[in-house]
């Protein structure tokens, strides 16, 4: 019978436990330091940014993202042994475009793999009233999650930058061919920020409208790969132009016709080319230089990133509450 | 059976109910009204004080119980009036109450695919406590609740009884002032729900944690409770002490293994109108002192094994069945439940 501890105050329960209670309980309160909001938001950033990479989780879980990073590598690795057995080689591969296609479906998997691992198993447990039950805001749940998966996607474009670079330089002879390396390394970091920012964005508010995983990897991959697609087609048919025989084939610097500098809007791959090369970039990409409405695709960038955000706040606002 | 229901009330004597009207209320609501659409109301004008200790918050299904919990949490905006948790107002300081609250949701909230350690020392994490503490505290919470080597396996490997008793830990991990348990007996056993309900029982009475504990089930929690909060349809039923609601009847419980017809009739020729409970029971109206006297000697001279003699507590369920014919507008919607 436990009526004598029962019944004495919780100052005196800890001096009775301190005399050595026979039974374990001896529950002891916690008097160090609490991590405040930002403490916490920092925590479940670092959290959600490993499970990105499937870090904490089993073996299975590694394979996609490991898989997939191995697979972004690859280019900037070749370049860099192609580099080293015929010095003076001009670099195969591009920063700013980096072998558009392959990168493109990369990421494509990843966001679609990797997105749902971030919020629909917390939706699919129902974990989310715990998570309002401790002392952070409403959107500081998104947050974190937004801001580690653009973490992670950042990782995945970045990091294949920067082995080209270090690829790059190690043949690269004298100190202007590393300044011309660096100059041209810095755009190529702006445009892998970027993507990371839209297509984490996109692939979380998708993400987050389910919790069944394979729907929501479904769904992204349907949305990022059908636009994909449906852009190529629009891009090669106004290319070709009006079949008959005054078509004439485009010399390399013709404009475009309109309907293909138009074309890529409708892709999220093919928008952030079109803000490459509005704002400047000269390699081709998978698009046609927008030329006079290369504005439409850096306006089309901005639209898409504030839907997903306004997305995911009316997603999570009313979380926990209902 | 009964003997189980008087226990408590003595168990939380000391801190409990005898000092509840003079202690600080550890909740304290002003005609908190919750109005989800303009003709759904969860919450009517409910006014209640809840000091320390363990507080049943009883109610229907629908009654107003998950809802009072999320507004107690700053979750969800009161419609009109007010709520004060722990000395904060909900409004204004929700981070706060979350700080010093913990909460048991009443659906299924585990992830299937972590291990119990991995959950709950991701939720201390969350409750603001650094890597190192969050967890210690995980593995402490763990053992506090009964899960040993369990806890290293993964979640979906639990029975619902261990289940709970995550749910329970990782509402512990923060080391809060204050519990707010909702339906935690949900989907148990009858096994698994006692020993639940003693777990939170020495929770509250050892660990210094005041508990709201919410259930539709009132004869479940009123073994565990010292102060009741009954609600109906958002409006409050009826608050008090454990004490108050299980009144001492003037009842007295007699119980021999044998001889129970000699013993009718042994009480009955000493004056008194003794009737049967049961096999081996009997009912004796307290008329004083002397009626335990009487039946002590009656018992005596006929040489029965004397199993119990006590006075009758009432269930709180009893007393409710009882007030809903005073009370003309509350009608006996607990007598189901």
């Amino acid at each position: 019978m436990t009526a004598d501890n029962g019944a004495v105050s919780p100052a005196g329960l800890e001096s009775t436990a301190g005399a050595g209670v026979i039974h374990d309980l001896g529950y002891r309160h916690y008097e160090g330091p609490r991590l405040g909001r930002a403490g916490i938001i920092r925590a479940l950033y670092w959290h959600s940014l490993r499970s990105a990479f499937g870090i904490g989780r089993g073996a299975k879980a590694k394979i996609v993202p490991v898989l997939m990073f191995a697979l972004i590598c690859l280019p900037a690795i070749v370049n860099a042994i192609a580099l080293a057995q015929h010095p003076g080689q001009a670099p195969i591969v591009d920063y700013d475009t980096y072998t558009y296609r392959l990168r493109s479906l990369v990421m494509l998997i990843f966001v679609a793999a990797q997105a749902p691992e971030l919020v629909s198993r917390d939706l699919r447990s129902h974990v989310l009233p715990l998570y309002m039950s401790r002392p952070m805001r409403r959107l500081d749940y998104p947050l974190a999650k937004l801001t580690a998966f653009t973490a992670a996607c950042l990782l995945m474009l970045e990091i294949p930058l920067i082995i080209l670079y270090v690829g790059n330089i190690l043949s690269a002879g004298g100190g202007s061919a590393v300044w011309a390396q660096t100059r041209a390394l810095i755009p190529g970091m702006g445009v892998a920020a970027l993507w990371a920012v839209l297509l984490a964005a996109i692939g979380l508010v998708l993400a987050s409208l389910t919790g069944r995983r394979a729907y929501a990897t479904g769904m992204i991959a349907i949305y990022l790969f059908l636009t994909w697609t449906l852009s190529a087609i629009l891009v090669n048919i106004a290319q070709q132009g009006p079949v008959g025989p005054r078509s004439v084939p485009l010399g390399p610097n013709a404009v475009a016709p309109l309907g293909a500098r138009l074309g890529g809007l409708i892709s999220p791959f093919t928008v952030l080319d079109g803000v490459r090369q509005w704002l400047g970039g000269t390699n081709p990409g998978p698009i046609p230089p927008p030329g006079s409405v290369g504005f439409l695709y850096g306006i089309m960038f901005l639209v898409l990133l504030a839907a997903c955000l306004a997305g995911l706040a009316a997603r999570y606002r009313k979380v926990g509450a209902a | 059976m009964l003997s189980t229901v008087t226990a408590p009330p003595q168990l939380r004597a000391g801190p409990g109910p005898g000092d509840a009207g003079t202690a600080a209320a550890v909740i304290r609501t002003d005609a908190l009204t919750k109005r989800y659409a303009v003709d759904v109301t969860a919450l009517a004008g409910l006014t209640v004080d809840i000091h320390p200790g363990i507080t049943g918050l009883v109610g229907a299904n629908g009654a107003g119980k998950s809802t009072l919990i999320k507004i107690l949490l700053g979750l969800l905006p009161p419609t009109s009036g007010r709520a004060v948790v722990l000395g904060h107002d909900v409004s204004a300081s929700g981070e706060r109450i979350r700080t010093l609250t913990g909460y048991m949701p009443e659906h299924d909230c585990l992830p299937p695919d972590v291990t119990g350690t991995e959950f709950v020392t991701h939720l201390g994490r969350m409750s603001g406590l650094p890597a190192t503490a969050a967890k210690e505290r995980a593995a402490e919470s763990l053992r506090h609740v009964g899960l040993y080597e369990e806890r290293y396996r993964q979640v979906g490997t639990y029975s619902t009884g261990m289940k709970q008793r995550v749910k329970l830990a990782q509402a512990l991990v923060g080391d809060p002032r204050l519990l707010l348990l909702d339906e935690p007996t949900i989907g148990l056993d009858p096994a698994g729900r006692r020993s639940m309900l003693d777990l939170i029982s020495r929770i509250g009475a050892e660990f210094g944690i005041s508990i709201v504990v919410s259930s539709h089930l009132l004869g479940e929690i009123e073994q565990i409770c010292d102060q009741l909060v009954v609600i109906d349809g958002g409006r409050l039923l009826r608050s008090d002490t454990m004490t108050s609601f299980t009144q001492v009847s003037q009842v007295l419980v007699v119980e021999v293994d044998e001889g129970i017809a000699a013993l009718v009739a042994e009480l009955a020729a000493r004056g008194m109108a003794p009737r049967r409970s049961g096999r081996r029971g009997l009912l004796v109206q307290i008329d004083g002192e002397q009626t335990y006297d009487t039946v002590r000697d009656a018992v005596a001279g006929l040489g029965l094994p004397l199993n119990r003699l006590e006075q009758q507590r009432r269930r709180v369920e009893e007393l409710f069945r009882d007030s809903g014919d005073e009370d003309a507008g509350d009608e006996e919607e607990h007598g189901d439940s």
